[in-house]
């Protein structure tokens, strides 16, 4: 057991970093107009005029680290194309190093260390998605069991929650966090609350504040992840239901509400545990834009502002976090399945 | 599902089917259509003006912040959909069917290929790459390939040099490693920066967007793959490669029916995404998404949120209820 978690994380550990080193590499392909962007934002019109000449230009490239080559081998474009080798000095090897130390580099934009940027994003993201995992999972597990306890026929409300559980499905996550944006914080509609983050720091606001001002993201990301949760685990519930050992127990006069919570319900989770520990990974991707629209300093935040001014060793670590996140839940579901269903046994 | 086939299927479907093929006119003929409104020009004395059907000028959706006119906008944004989300799922399903396809029917040790394709394929990347020697090489290795493929008849030893392709393992750890990073963070990285080319935003919509359909045509083929009438076109002796294109993978792209709507409906909600947030196309080109951004700028513009919220929820709402009634 031990030797497979250890292999398990370690075959993650390696996808994350495979994904990682592709997309700095590609981003530093792309990148040949990043310190033209940075010169461009330069505040005042004296700095740039100085900054434009080609001797502060070289200079910015040091600094940034531009100037060494990217990778181990390069290849030159010229004539007669021609592969070189570098050694050790490059780009990547310096950020697989720095990597290795701990290190994850230096934003283009501040010219500070990204590590307690990133730590300082991810205090403010992780309540707000462990928050709306635990909501979604309650509300699916709630709906899922309301939905399957009519049996197949029974119409009414459940057939309205179904239709408007599809309907919700393929909604993007910036539509649903604008439609509740237009709903419950407008002057015009209902004004309950907050619109935008008050202040950047949460430790600056009364925990009354922060609750308040946490309610719309959670909810619009619990609405965004809760289709794909409940509606299969109806589904498998309602499969369930039909088995042989569900007839027996009917047979046997357990209540109809004691067959679907302890006998049904063990059964149709567990084919959705990889669903459910791929839900911080999910949110993740949505706090983009949950953070986004409601102005909230996190992760996903920091990474949509980086990529869109070019900062690419803040977005590379944002994609390696992620990736690393990702990759460690579904190991997670791997072990939980092993827990829940003693059948299974772990391959190597 | 019972719930779903009761407010009478086939009437539904029509009504999604006669909404898309609305929304794929407006968005092809957008350009010669004869509107009122030039698109993308403001009328700056009517600025986020709600609808106005008797005065002057016939703004009949009212206008953005800008002072464009909102069904101008809200047709070219149809023509997003049609011209990069339409070929962007076709790039996709194509993909996904090709590469999920010959995963899933020659699997890790099904397809063997002799020494003289090896070398070949060799000399292909060699010379694409231009490694060391470039062209010599290059040359050397595919006159070797063709020695190969001269005495592999002839000589034993040479037909028996042959080695499995994992098209499997191939497969599979390119979707591990596509699915390591969401896909609107993948896309976000590398969208991020000057505004992309058409065919690059394409081809990278269609690259995020073919593991299910892949995922879904492997599964599917893993099962025709031992359906008799595949084993009697073996046994009549067709070639591997004919089994697959001709009666195999016809029959493996049945789900794609039903996959190819709801990765459209994804690929629409990714590209407004990217339009919403400015990312990868230039901010002058209309987009549902731009348009209903606007509502945090002006948050009583209901007019906004009616029309591109409107279009947008019912392209969705039309693309989902084909996926169903096509399973």
């Amino acid at each position: 057991m031990k030797r497979w978690l250890l292999l398990q994380i370690g075959r993650a550990g390696l996808a994350a970093w495979a994904t990682a080193s592709l997309v700095f590499i590609l981003s530093r392909l792309l990148a040949a107009g990043a310190e033209e962007a940075l010169l461009g934002e330069a505040p005042d019109l004296q700095t740039r005029t100085v900054a434009s000449s080609p001797v502060a230009r070289q200079a910015l490239q040091q600094r940034l680290g531009l100037d060494e080559p990217v990778f181990y081998v390069t290849r030159t474009s010229r004539d007669p194309a021609a592969w070189r080798w570098h050694g050790p000095h490059n780009q990547y090897h310096r950020w697989l190093a720095g990597l290795l130390r701990g290190q994850l580099g230096w934003s283009y934009r501040t010219g500070q260390p990204i590590g307690p940027q990133l730590r300082a994003a991810f205090a403010y993201t992780l309540p707000l998605a462990v928050l709306a995992a635990a909501g979604a999972t309650v509300a699916a597990l709630g709906l899922g069991l309301a939905l399957a306890s009519g049996g197949p026929a029974s119409g009414g409300w459940r057939a309205a929650l179904h239709l408007a559980l599809t309907s919700l499905q393929g909604i993007p996550v910036y539509a649903l966090a604008l439609g509740l944006l237009f709903v419950f914080a407008n002057p015009d509609a209902l004004n309950l609350l907050p619109a935008y983050s008050l202040g950047a720091n949460p430790a600056d606001l009364t925990p009354a504040a922060y609750a308040l001002q946490l309610i719309m993201p959670v909810l619009t990301l619990v609405l965004a992840v809760l289709p794909e949760l409940a509606l299969p685990l109806a589904a498998a519930l309602r499969h369930e239901l039909r088995a042989d050992y569900a007839t027996t127990a009917r047979a046997k006069g357990v209540p109809a509400a004691r067959l679907l919570r302890h006998h049904a319900l063990p059964n149709a989770l567990l084919p959705l545990l990889t669903s459910f520990a791929n839900l911080l990974p999910t949110l993740l991707a949505g706090t983009v834009l949950v953070e986004s629209v409601f102005s909230l300093p996190g992760m996903g935040r920091l990474l949509a502002e980086a990529a869109a001014a070019h900062d690419y060793p803040v977005v590379v670590a944002g994609v390696l976090v992620t990736a690393g996140v990702r990759l460690l839940c579904l190991a997670l579901a791997d072990v939980l399945y092993a827990l829940a269903d003693p059948r299974i046994r772990l391959a190597l | 599902m019972t719930f779903t086939s009761r407010p009478r299927p086939a009437a539904l479907r029509r009504l999604a089917i006669g909404w898309l093929v609305m929304v794929g006119a407006a968005g092809l003929l957008a350009p010669w259509l004869p509107l009122p409104f030039a698109v993308g020009v403001p009328d700056l004395l009517h600025l986020a003006e709600p609808p106005a059907w008797t005065t002057a000028p016939r703004h009949w959706l009212g206008t953005d912040l800008f002072g464009r006119d909102v069904l101008t906008e809200l047709l070219f944004g149809a023509r997003q959909v049609v011209v990069l989300s339409l070929p962007a799922t076709a790039l996709a399903a194509l993909a996904g069917a090709l590469a999920g396809g010959s995963a899933g029917f020659w699997g890790n040790r099904g397809c063997r290929l002799p020494l003289a394709a090896w070398l070949l394929g060799l000399a292909g990347a060699w010379w694409l790459a231009v490694l060391p020697g470039g062209g010599h090489a290059a040359a050397g290795l595919l006159g070797a390939a063709a020695l190969a493929g001269w005495a592999a008849p002839r000589l034993p030893w040479v037909s028996r040099a042959q080695w499995p392709l994992p098209l499997d393992s191939l497969f599979q750890a390119a979707i591990t490693l596509l699915g390591a990073v969401p896909r609107l963070v993948l896309v976000l990285t590398l969208a991020a920066g000057p505004p992309l080319p058409m065919g690059q935003l394409l081809l990278l919509l269609g690259a995020v967007a073919w593991p299910e359909p892949a995922r879904q045509v492997r599964a599917q083929m893993l099962q025709v793959r031992t359906l008799p009438f595949v084993e009697a076109a073996r046994a009549v002796g067709l070639s591997p490669t004919q089994v697959w294109l001709r009666h195999a993978l016809p029959h493996a792209c049945r789900p794609l029916r039903a996959v190819v709507p709801l990765s459209l409906a994804g690929l629409i909600g990714l590209e407004t995404t990217l339009a919403f947030l400015g990312v990868g196309r230039p901010p002058d080109v209309a987009s549902w998404g731009q348009l209903l951004g606007m509502v945090r700028q002006e948050p009583s513009a209901w007019w906004l949120v009616a029309s591109a919220g409107g279009a947008l929820l019912l392209t969705l709402l039309a693309l989902q209820q084909v996926a169903r009634s096509n399973r």
